[in-house]
């Protein structure tokens, strides 16, 4: 068996992977660590460069309060509810029909049209910086959620489309046949027969661009300035002030950020697992 | 009124055609078995009547309807598919009511018709449950019951026994079978077991690589085929072929080692020809030594015996009762000369 399992090792070996495994370990974590300690030191402790010493006193419940009563932070938060919802609904739907439509028909240009979606992919995001600000200003959607969650579905249909589409390729297509035969409409084979046998390539999809889509910092602050639309990720930055940073809040703000996404991780492991591995192993 | 036309009908994919032409008359509820090797053109066939795939040319009608270009849903047709195609997240029931709800048809009726259909086909314990819970011969009395259900005027069979064990096939096969007397319906049956062909069908149309070999009852093909395909494909073990050549009015056939007179109009003197001889209608000799027995098979009732002739040529004899000839042994074999049919060896056609 490769690699050797570590039981089978000498007691050399056991030691110093015992001895080495804690230390990657808090290595590994040590900006989360940071980030949780700074989020419950007083603010003087920042102003007297007390970064990694013990905390002069523990400020936990009051900076939280702070962030949740004292700032935008609540705002953020339903910002970014308000854009990852519809986008989660948005993509998915979209590319459960995408990938209907290029999973079942067989059609001239099917798979030159599923490339160009699979291709989309490939291209890095950064060069649309500038063309898709552009046209969010000429459609008036600049600083707007809508303007935010319609470039979120439009980019994380290609991902979805390929997700889904090879999906629905590995159903039986006799189930599409027999549904045909039987004279039901492509739009209720759809619904009543695929649809439901889609349910955990949905959940898995859900949870993946849940994750993506709160988690995105980049184009909230490319196409969204303000406590208006944007969503915690890049409200968090609004902590600090033109004359000093409040380090403490924002890390507080970024505790609170994140919890989200690690709740849903947890809540949906199983699908988020078969998300990533999901027709990579037929 | 429901019988099934087809008339010079084609199948290309791209520039391959896959069917060349076939010409076909199934009459108002009969049992009608496509059967053929892998690859013959069968399912093709049958999905073209199904309407699923397109036909490139020519006419095809049921009843009195042209439905060449049809969709499948307009056809009157329902359709079992080898791998049942049930709706794995819907019970029973619900798979065999939901090609009637979805076309809008009365709750009322559609409870009615699925309790008859599950009657006829003694589900009525698992209405409730779901394809999974399920083994394969109620799966596939399930994709019956849900073409039962819509009452269509023609059946169509895909290969519906291929993954059911030896024993659920044969149990299968005669539910069909009381199935189509019960129903009384047209019925189209892909497959390619010739005992479900013989078994099940009225009558039988052999195709091999897209075109029609013969059309005729079971026991008219086995008895009388038109040529040697047809010859070996029906009857199970296939019939023995030996090459001979025609000479002085009879046919002389090496591998025997001397001349059969087989009362046909024989072709001139000096042909090549091919002697078909069936393995149930040989018997074993002693003091002939022309076979050498290879190897032998006992099913209880019957066994078979591979014998392989000294030219190098294999035939398979039957024989009955206790007496088995040992491998090794060197015999020769017998048989009524009326028994032997005899082939073209360039075109296998029969001669007769």
């Amino acid at each position: 068996m490769f690699p050797t399992p570590i039981e089978k090792r000498s007691p050399a070996g056991r030691a110093a992977y015992q001895a080495l495994l804690p230390v990657a370990l808090i290595l590994w974590l040590l900006p989360l660590i940071a980030v949780a300690v700074f989020s419950i030191r007083p603010d003087a402790d920042f102003s007297n460069a007390n970064y990694w010493g013990w905390p002069s006193s523990f400020e936990g419940v009051s900076n939280y309060s702070k962030v949740f009563l004292e700032s935008d932070m609540p705002r953020y938060l339903l910002n970014s509810v308000l854009i990852t919802a519809p986008t989660v609904l948005g993509a998915v739907a979209l590319s459960a029909m995408t990938g209907f439509a290029l999973g079942i028909y067989r059609f001239r240009s099917n798979l030159w049209i599923f490339f160009m979606f699979v291709a989309g992919n490939f291209v890095p995001f950064q060069i649309l910086m500038v063309p898709v600000r552009d046209l969010t200003l000429d459609m008036g959607l600049y600083n707007t959620k809508t303007g935010l969650v319609l470039f979120h579905i439009a980019f994380q249909t290609g991902f979805c489309t390929l997700f889904m589409r090879n999906f629905i390729r590995a159903l039986p297509f006799e189930l599409i046949e027999a549904a045909r035969v039987e004279g039901i409409a492509e739009w209720r084979i759809f619904w009543y027969v695929v649809l439901p046998l889609m349910k955990p390539a949905l959940a898995a999809l859900a949870v993946l661009v849940f994750t993506f889509i709160w988690n995105d910092y980049f184009w909230a602050v490319v196409l969204t300035q303000g406590v208006e639309s944007q969503p915690v990720t890049a409200g968090i930055t609004s902590f600090n002030a033109q004359y000093r940073a409040a380090y403490h809040l924002m890390s507080a703000g970024s505790i609170v950020a994140a919890l989200p996404p690690v709740a849903m991780f947890f809540a949906m492991q199983r699908h988020f697992i078969a998300g990533l591995t999901l027709g990579a192993v037929k | 009124m429901s019988g099934v036309t087809l008339s010079n009908v084609i199948k290309r994919y791209g520039q391959v055609q896959v069917i060349h032409g076939i010409d076909l008359e199934i009459a108002d509820g009969e049992f009608c078995v496509f059967v053929g090797p892998s690859g013959c053109g069968k399912s093709t066939l049958l999905r073209m009547v199904a309407g699923l795939e397109e036909t490139t040319a020519g006419r095809m009608s049921i009843g009195a309807r042209d439905v060449t270009h049809e969709d499948p849903a307009e056809r009157g047709v329902a359709m079992v598919f080898q791998t049942y195609a049930l709706y794995p997240h819907m019970t029973v029931a619900e798979n065999m009511g939901f090609g009637l709800r979805m076309n809008g048809h009365p709750k009322a009726e559609i409870r009615e018709k699925v309790a008859e259909a599950s009657r006829i086909l003694k589900l009525d314990d698992y209405l409730k449950r779901k394809p999974a819970a399920l083994s394969g011969g109620q799966r596939q009395r399930v994709a019956i019951g849900r073409a039962i259900v819509r009452g269509p005027e023609v059946f169509l069979f895909d290969e519906p026994l291929s993954n059911l064990d030896a024993e659920l096939r044969v149990e299968m096969r005669v539910e069909i079978a009381r199935l189509h007397k019960e129903i009384g319906a047209t019925m189209i049956y892909v497959t390619h077991d010739q005992v479900e062909a013989m078994t099940l069908a009225d009558k039988i149309v052999v195709l091999r690589a897209g075109r029609i070999e013969q059309v005729g009852a079971p026991l008219d093909l086995y008895r009388d085929p038109d040529n040697r395909f047809v010859a070996g494909f029906i009857g199970s073990p296939a019939m023995n072929f030996l090459e001979g050549t025609v000479r002085n009015g009879a046919v002389e056939v090496p591998a025997l080692g001397r001349a059969v007179p087989v009362p046909v109009r024989l072709p001139p003197e000096g042909t090549t020809v091919i002697l078909g001889l069936r393995p149930e209608h040989l018997g074993l000799v002693e003091g002939d030594e022309s076979f050498t027995v290879e190897l032998t098979e006992a099913l209880g009732g019957v066994s078979y015996a591979y014998l392989v002739a000294g030219n190098g040529e294999r035939i398979i004899v039957e024989e009955r009762g206790d007496q088995r000839s040992r491998p090794g042994r060197r015999v020769g074999i017998t048989f009524e000369p009326e028994r032997a049919m005899l082939f073209d060896a360039q075109t296998e056609l029969r001669l007769r």
